[in-house]
C-alpha cells in the first residue's frame, strides 16, 4: 500500500495538469474571440426579441407580470407583513427577485445553448466554450436594463441611491461568472442527453422556492441549516441584491456567505472543466 | 516536399462513432465505461497528403465517410486516433444549412459570418456586396433564412464560402441542389479562385462532369477506407466500375431480364 501512494499523487497531478490545460485552452479561446463574443451576444439579444410586435417590451412585461403575481399572492392573499426592514413588501420582493430573472433564463436556456447554436458547433470551426459566454452575456444585458428600472422604482418610492449600490456590479459579476460556468457544464451534458435538460427544467421551480427569494434567509433560526443554505449560489445572489437595496449591508460583512459562494463557484468551475474536457470532442458527433 | 507545400495531411486517421442503444445509455456512457455500445468507423486508417493548390474530389457511396472526412478537415469533428494536420484557413460549406442562423436574414447571416471570421466593417460590407451579387436571390436576401428553399440556401452558402478568401475551400454535396446555371457558375468560381490564389479545394460530388472539370485528383472512399487515390479519371472509373459493356451486363437489373424473357415468349 505504501507504494500506491505516490501513484495516486501522480494521478492527481496529471489530472490537475490536464484540467488546468483545459482551463488555459478555454481562456485562450475567450481571449482570441472576445470581439466575436460581444457581437454574438448582441445578435442573440436581437434574435430573442425579434418577430414579436412588442419586441423589447417583453423583456419588461414578463418580469412585471411575475412580480405582480407574487406580490398579489403574498401581500394580498397571504397577507404578508406590509414592511420588511422598513421597506414596503413589494420593494423587498422586487430587490430579491431581480436576479432571479437572469438566473432562471440561464438555468433553462443556458442548458440548451449548444442545441440552439448547433450550427456553430457542427458547421463552422468555432470555439465551443465561448457559446455559453455570449448567451450569458446577452442575458446579462437584459438584466442590467432591469436593474436600472428597479433603481428608478426605488428612487420614485423615495429611497435614493446610496453608497451600498457600489457593490451591485460585484454581485452582478459573481452571478454572471457562476452561471456562465454553469452553462459550460450543463450545455454539453444536455446536448448528449435530453434527460439532463428535463431534470434541470423540472428543478427550476424548486430552486426558486428553496433559495430565499420569497423568504428571508436570515429568518431561519437553525444555525447549521442557514449556513448550509448559503452554499446555494442563488441564495447568496438574492441576499446580495437585498444587501444593496434593502438591508444596507456590505458583501464582506457576512464572510461565511462570501466564502461559501466562492467554494461553490470553484466546485462548479472544476465540474465544468471536467465535463468540457470529457465531452468537447463528442459534442459535434451527437448534435 | 516541405511542410509549406502541404495543405492537409492525414496520418493513419480514424474516426469512430459510438452507437448507444438509447440516449439514456449514451448519457450513462459519459460516466461509466461499462455501458455497452457499438463502434462504427466512419473513417479508418486514412493516410494521405494534399498539396497546396491541389483540387481533390472525394467520391463514394452514401455512408462511405465523405462528410466525416470533410468535417475533420474543417475542424468541427475530431479524429479518434491518428494525426491530422491542416495548414491554412479553411472555409467550409458543409451540408445545406452551412452554419446559418435560420432566424436571421441572408444579409444578417453574411454579417454574422464575417464577424465570426473576425473581419472588420469594411471587409464585411465588401463581403456582403460580393455575396449579394453572386447568390442573386433578389429580395430574399432580407428575409429570414428559414423561409429559403434549399437552392437559395446553397446559393448564399456557396457565395459566402467562396468570397471569404479561403486558403482551403471545402464543399460538401450542397451544390447538387442548385440548378444547372448556378452549378456552372459555382464551377467557374471555384476554378477562378483556384487559379488566382492557389487555393486548395476539397469537394464531394456525384457529378462526373463537375469532378472532371475542376479536380485533378480523386479519392474514393469505401466503408470509411481510402479505396483509391489517383488521377481523377481513374478514380471515377474505379468508382463507377469498368466501362467494358460485357461486364456491365452483370449489373443489368432483374426487370431488364424479365422484359427480355417476356419478349422471347
Amino acid at each position: 500500500m505504501a507504494e500506491a501512494r505516490p501513484d495516486r499523487a501522480d494521478v492527481l497531478a496529471s489530472r490537475v495538469r490536464r484540467y488546468g490545460g483545459t482551463l488555459v485552452g478555454v481562456v485562450a479561446e475567450h481571449e482570441e474571440y472576445w470581439r466575436q463574443i460581444f457581437q454574438l451576444a448582441a445578435a442573440d439579444l436581437v434574435k430573442t426579441y425579434r418577430g414579436s410586435a412588442l419586441g423589447w417590451l417583453w423583456a419588461v412585461i414578463k418580469p412585471s407580470v411575475t412580480i405582480f403575481v407574487y406580490w398579489f399572492a403574498f401581500a394580498v392573499g397571504l397577507r404578508a407583513s406590509s414592511t420588511v426592514s422598513g421597506f414596503p413588501f413589494s420593494l423587498w420582493l422586487i430587490a430579491g427577485i431581480l436576479p432571479w430573472f437572469y438566473v432562471s433564463e440561464m438555468l433553462t436556456q443556458g442548458t440548451t445553448t449548444l442545441k440552439r447554436y448547433s450550427y456553430l458547433v457542427t458547421k463552422i470551426k468555432f470555439p465551443v466554450s465561448t457559446i455559453s459566454t455570449f448567451v450569458s452575456l446577452s442575458k446579462l444585458y437584459v438584466h442590467i436594463a432591469l436593474a436600472a428600472i428597479v433603481m428608478v422604482i426605488f428612487i420614485v418610492f423615495g429611497y435614493p441611491i446610496d453608497v451600498y449600490y457600489l457593490q451591485l456590479p460585484l454581485y452582478m459579476f459573481l452571478m454572471f461568472a457562476f452561471f456562465t460556468v454553469w452553462s459550460m457544464f450543463a450545455a454539453p451534458l444536455s446536448a448528449i442527453s435530453k434527460d439532463f435538460a428535463n431534470v434541470v427544467s423540472s428543478f427550476v421551480m424548486a430552486v426558486f422556492w428553496m433559495s430565499g427569494i420569497m423568504w428571508d434567509i436570515n429568518s431561519i433560526k437553525i444555525p447549521w441549516l442557514s449556513r448550509l443554505l448559503l452554499f446555494n449560489p442563488v441564495t447568496f445572489i438574492a441576499t446580495g441584491y437585498r444587501n444593496v437595496f434593502i438591508y444596507k449591508r456590505w458583501f464582506f460583512e457576512d464572510r461565511f456567505a462570501l466564502l461559501a459562494f466562492l467554494v461553490t463557484l470553484a466546485g462548479m468551475t472544476a465540474l465544468s472543466l471536467y465535463t468540457y474536457h470529457r465531452l468537447r470532442r463528442d459534442i459535434a458527433d451527437v448534435l | 516536399m516541405t511542410t509549406q507545400d502541404i495543405a492537409i495531411e492525414f496520418k493513419n486517421v480514424s474516426k469512430r462513432y459510438k452507437l448507444y442503444r438509447s440516449d439514456r445509455q449514451r448519457f450513462l456512457g459519459i460516466f461509466s465505461k461499462r455501458v455497452a455500445y457499438k463502434e462504427v468507423y466512419a473513417n479508418s486508417h486514412i493516410t494521405l497528403r494534399i498539396r497546396r493548390g491541389e483540387s481533390v474530389a472525394v467520391i463514394g457511396k452514401n455512408g462511405a465517410g465523405k462528410s466525416t472526412m470533410l468535417k475533420m478537415i474543417t475542424g468541427v469533428v475530431f479524429p479518434t486516433t491518428g494525426q491530422l494536420t491542416v495548414n491554412g484557413r479553411v472555409s467550409a460549406l458543409l451540408e445545406l444549412t452551412a452554419g446559418f442562423d435560420p432566424e436571421f436574414t441572408g444579409r444578417e447571416n453574411v454579417h454574422m459570418r464575417g464577424q465570426i471570421w473576425g473581419l472588420d466593417k469594411e471587409e464585411i460590407s465588401a463581403l456582403e456586396r460580393e455575396v449579394v451579387d453572386f447568390a442573386d436571390i433578389g429580395d430574399y436576401m432580407d428575409q429570414p433564412m428559414r423561409t429559403y428553399s434549399s437552392g437559395m440556401k446553397a446559393r448564399v452558402g456557396f457565395a459566402i464560402s467562396a468570397s471569404i478568401n479561403p486558403e482551403i475551400l471545402v464543399v460538401d454535396e450542397a451544390l447538387s441542389v442548385g440548378d444547372k446555371a448556378f452549378r456552372e457558375k459555382c464551377d467557374a468560381k471555384i476554378r477562378e479562385i483556384m487559379e488566382k490564389e492557389n487555393v486548395t479545394v476539397v469537394f464531394v460530388t456525384h457529378s462526373r462532369a463537375a469532378a472532371e472539370a475542376i479536380c485533378s485528383r480523386g479519392l474514393v472512399l469505401e466503408h470509411g477506407r481510402l479505396a483509391f487515390d489517383g488521377p481523377i479519371v481513374e478514380a471515377l472509373d474505379y468508382y463507377e466500375g469498368p466501362r467494358d459493356t460485357s461486364i456491365q451486363m452483370g449489373d443489368v437489373v432483374a426487370t431488364d431480364l424479365a422484359d427480355a424473357a417476356i419478349s422471347d415468349v
